[in-house]
């Protein structure tokens, strides 16, 4: 008989093959490879996205400038930004900027989808011209407009003052307050509207023809059967498409830095350009993160919608 | 004579060895000393050069730009040094320095803004020697540019050069209105621009843009200093909203007039960039300007048909004077550098007043003078346009001015601060006392947190 001392090894090796069995019966048999196969992804994600992010986190909690260590400072950051006025105009302006793009974007995505869905000469080579904004460097695009909004040599008073004789006298597209913010969002729009175009474009295309004769035979005017056939099935893909959106147009930094820098006296100011003057102009990097990091949570709940959305999507 | 050979020689005279056995030994001595010395020769040629990694400034004035590099490279090749030269213009230069500095990976020695010495103090080497043995051989640093490199009683840089702004007037316009150039913004340059300018051509006689830019910040900068304010008092502390308060009050209703009231200046002024002006001008749409020598260089170099027609005169001034910021590009090596004995030779080698004469003569005005030895060049005499540049130059003062250059007043210009402050006025909407109030706040708060 076995004395209690040796029992107690014996009893734990029952348990460490207690737990495998379950593991195993949970897992299936080969779980062990499983860990070895998922390992370099795991150590790919914790090395480039969870260490990066985790360091922002904590940087965004101290008082960091260039090439001196950093003084933790807790949320101080954070409470500062809450109550500075430049940065509740960076927020208010950043929602401004991405609702007004994404809206004008689906709108006119929704235009183009329609008409390149109809028997019109040339598609192909429309739809190729109406994707040319989407393809070109966002930096080229926002040069190009630099010098179409310039008031004395740009192309657009030209046209509006010159040759069509619109307005008695140009208008600084960049420099007004009425116009400013405005200007900027066109050209995102004028970027961001083909995305939504072919999406949808690729969204209509797979509804089945009889939906629609179907529609036309109950009587249903061209109205109601883009109400009632084309927008629910594509509600899926104006879901994603807008969430994508959004997030790209509220982290967009190009094409405010190369047209306004944010000014005049901060009328077109976002977090992105906000964060980039933090950092590289002030050279505060800990608020610089703080900022960056401060519509997380939003910016997260977008996410969650999103991936929600793809993953019904992919269910069905 | 190699030993071994002597011996041979001695054994064959004493008969020790035959001659046979003398030539065979002897043919064995040399052939592998021959050898060997072949060897050791490839051996030394295939050794690593000793690598420089050297950041340049690429300004507008291309023709210097590939002066230095030149110059540089010929450095390189007399030293048996591999230089990797990696050029940074105006918009990507800070972040390239913070980027490095933050990756502990920066460059062995950089040519850097006036901003830099204060800016990267933390990381940057203590050239004292150097910087003061290359400022006696030119008679001295001028004051602006001694208090900009020497931090903390220390030199952090060598000064190189200075890159100014003067106040650019079509000649042929001012001439044919009978007029003179202006000495003060207000009244001179505001009647001066109205006799000047015709709305309906598209000419209009002020562009100055109160955006953020270089342009729009140094302007506003400049214009505070000229109604006796400033955001700093003597002391370093914020004063733009209390100490000079009612006269940076002035100086920005002026600001903000010269588009609102006055109308001198382009409708889309307020959105222009660095660039901005510089094109309106030369398409002929300003009658003045304020810009750097790179405006006159563009010019110049094209032979554009207002290069003649342009005259350079010393920036207007205002009741408290007429002040200039200051600019001083600058040698900095990285106190991380192994390299430190080679970076400070690369530097004497270039700042050698032949070599820095070559530089000069295509800078067109651009290369001011940092040292009094300089000023004097004969070089500022060869276009009556460089006489405005030097003198502008030999006034300047710093960020911070009249106080000390510190790092808060060396961000509040870089978080455009003040052009901010005009923007809040003339597209915001806001009143001159409450967009000083809330410039004030900003400027208290970057002050409260430098100091800390």
């Amino acid at each position: 008989m076995a004395t209690p001392a040796a029992r107690l090894p014996a009893a734990a090796a029952l348990r460490r093959r207690g737990a495998s069995v379950a593991f195993a019966r949970a897992l299936g048999p080969d779980y062990r490879l499983g860990y070895l196969f998922v390992a370099p992804i795991v150590v790919l994600v914790l090395a480039l996205v969870a260490y990066p992010f985790g360091y922002a986190i904590y940087l965004s909690m101290t008082r960091k400038y260039v090439g001196v260590p950093p003084v933790w400072v807790g949320f101080d950051n954070y409470v500062k930004l809450t109550w500075d006025g430049f940065f509740q105009r960076a927020v208010y302006n950043s929602f401004i900027f991405t609702f007004g793009s994404v809206g004008v974007k689906l709108l006119l995505g929704m235009a183009m989808a329609l008409v390149l869905t109809r028997r019109i000469r040339f598609r192909s080579f429309w739809t190729g011209v109406l994707l040319i904004p989407w393809v070109a460097p966002t930096v080229v695009s926002a040069l190009n407009f630099l010098w179409i909004y310039d008031y004395s040599l740009g192309v657009l008073n030209y046209l509006l003052v010159k040759v069509f004789h619109v307005l008695p006298r140009g208008v600084g597209w960049l420099s007004e307050p009425g116009t400013a913010m405005a200007s900027v969002i066109a050209v995102n729009v004028w970027r961001g509207f083909p995305f939504f175009g072919i999406s949808f474009l690729a969204g209509m295309k797979a509804i089945p023809a009889e939906m629609y004769e179907a529609a036309a035979v109950d009587g249903a005017t061209a109205l109601q059967r883009f109400r009632h056939v084309t927008l629910p099935a594509l509600k899926n893909i104006i879901v994603i498409v807008v969430l994508l959106s959004t997030i790209w147009t509220f982290n967009d930094f190009t094409i405010i830095y190369i047209l306004t820098k944010g000014g005049p006296g901060g009328a077109t100011q976002v977090l992105p350009v906000l964060t980039y003057e933090i950092a590289f102009g002030a050279q505060r990097l800990g608020e610089a993160i703080a900022v960056a990091l401060y519509m997380l949570p939003a910016m997260a709940a977008v996410i969650i919608v999103l991936a929600r959305y793809m993953r019904k999507g992919g269910a069905r | 004579m190699d030993q071994r050979l002597r011996h041979l020689a001695e054994q064959l005279d004493t008969g020790l060895i035959a001659r046979r056995e003398f030539l065979r030994r002897a043919a064995v001595v040399t052939g592998g000393t021959a050898a060997g010395l072949a060897a050791l020769r490839t051996m030394a040629s295939g050794q690593p050069k000793t690598k420089l990694r050297v950041w340049l400034f690429k300004s507008f004035v291309t023709n210097a730009n590939d002066v230095l590099g030149r110059q540089i490279e010929a450095w390189a090749k007399e030293r048996n040094v591999e230089v990797e030269i990696d050029w940074a213009t105006f918009g990507d230069r800070e972040p390239k320095f913070v980027a490095a500095i933050e990756a502990g990976n920066p460059p062995d020695l950089a040519e850097m803004h006036i901003m830099g010495p204060t800016r990267y103090k933390a990381v940057l080497r203590d050239v004292s020697a150097l910087a003061g043995d290359i400022a006696r051989g030119k008679g001295g640093l001028l004051p602006f540019a001694e208090t900009a490199m020497k931090i903390d009683g220390k030199f952090l840089a060598v000064a190189r050069y200075s890159m100014t702004t003067v106040f650019f007037i079509r000649r042929d316009v001012m001439e044919t209105k009978g007029l003179k150039p202006p000495k003060v913004y207000d009244p001179d340059v505001v009647e001066f621009a109205r006799k000047t300018q015709d709305p309906s051509k598209d000419l209009f006689g002020f562009g100055q843009t109160l955006n953020r830019s270089d342009d729009g910040d140094g302007f506003m900068e400049n214009i505070l200093w000229d109604y006796g304010g400033g955001s700093w008092d003597k002391d370093g502390k914020p004063a733009l909203g209390t100490a000079f308060r009612a006269q940076n009050l002035k100086a920005l209703q002026f600001a903000v007039d010269t588009i609102q009231k006055h109308k001198i200046q382009p409708p889309g002024v307020m959105g222009w960039t660095d660039v901005s002006n510089n094109e309106a001008y030369m398409a002929g749409k300003l009658v003045t300007t304020n810009n750097g020598a790179s405006l006159y260089y563009a010019m110049v170099t094209k032979k554009h048909e207002l290069a003649p027609k342009t005259q350079l005169v010393l920036t207007p001034g205002g009741p408290g004077g007429s002040f200039v910021g200051s600019s001083c590009y600058n040698w900095a090596i990285f106190a991380k550098s192994k390299h430190a004995d080679l970076c400070e030779d690369m530097i004497r080698w270039v700042e050698d007043e032949k070599r820095f004469g070559e530089y000069l003569q295509v800078s067109v005005g651009q290369a001011g003078p940092v040292y009094k030895g300089r000023v004097d060049n004969p070089y500022w005499k060869s276009d009556p346009n460089f006489e405005a540049i030097v003198q502008n130059i030999v006034r300047s003062v710093n960020y911070g001015h009249p106080g000390p250059l510190t790092s808060a007043a060396v961000e509040v210009r870089a978080q455009h601060i003040l052009t901010d402050m005009a923007g809040r006025v003339v597209v915001g909407g806001l009143s001159a006392e409450a967009a000083l109030k809330e410039a004030h706040a900003r400027v208290e708060e970057i002050h409260k947190m430098r100091r800390t």
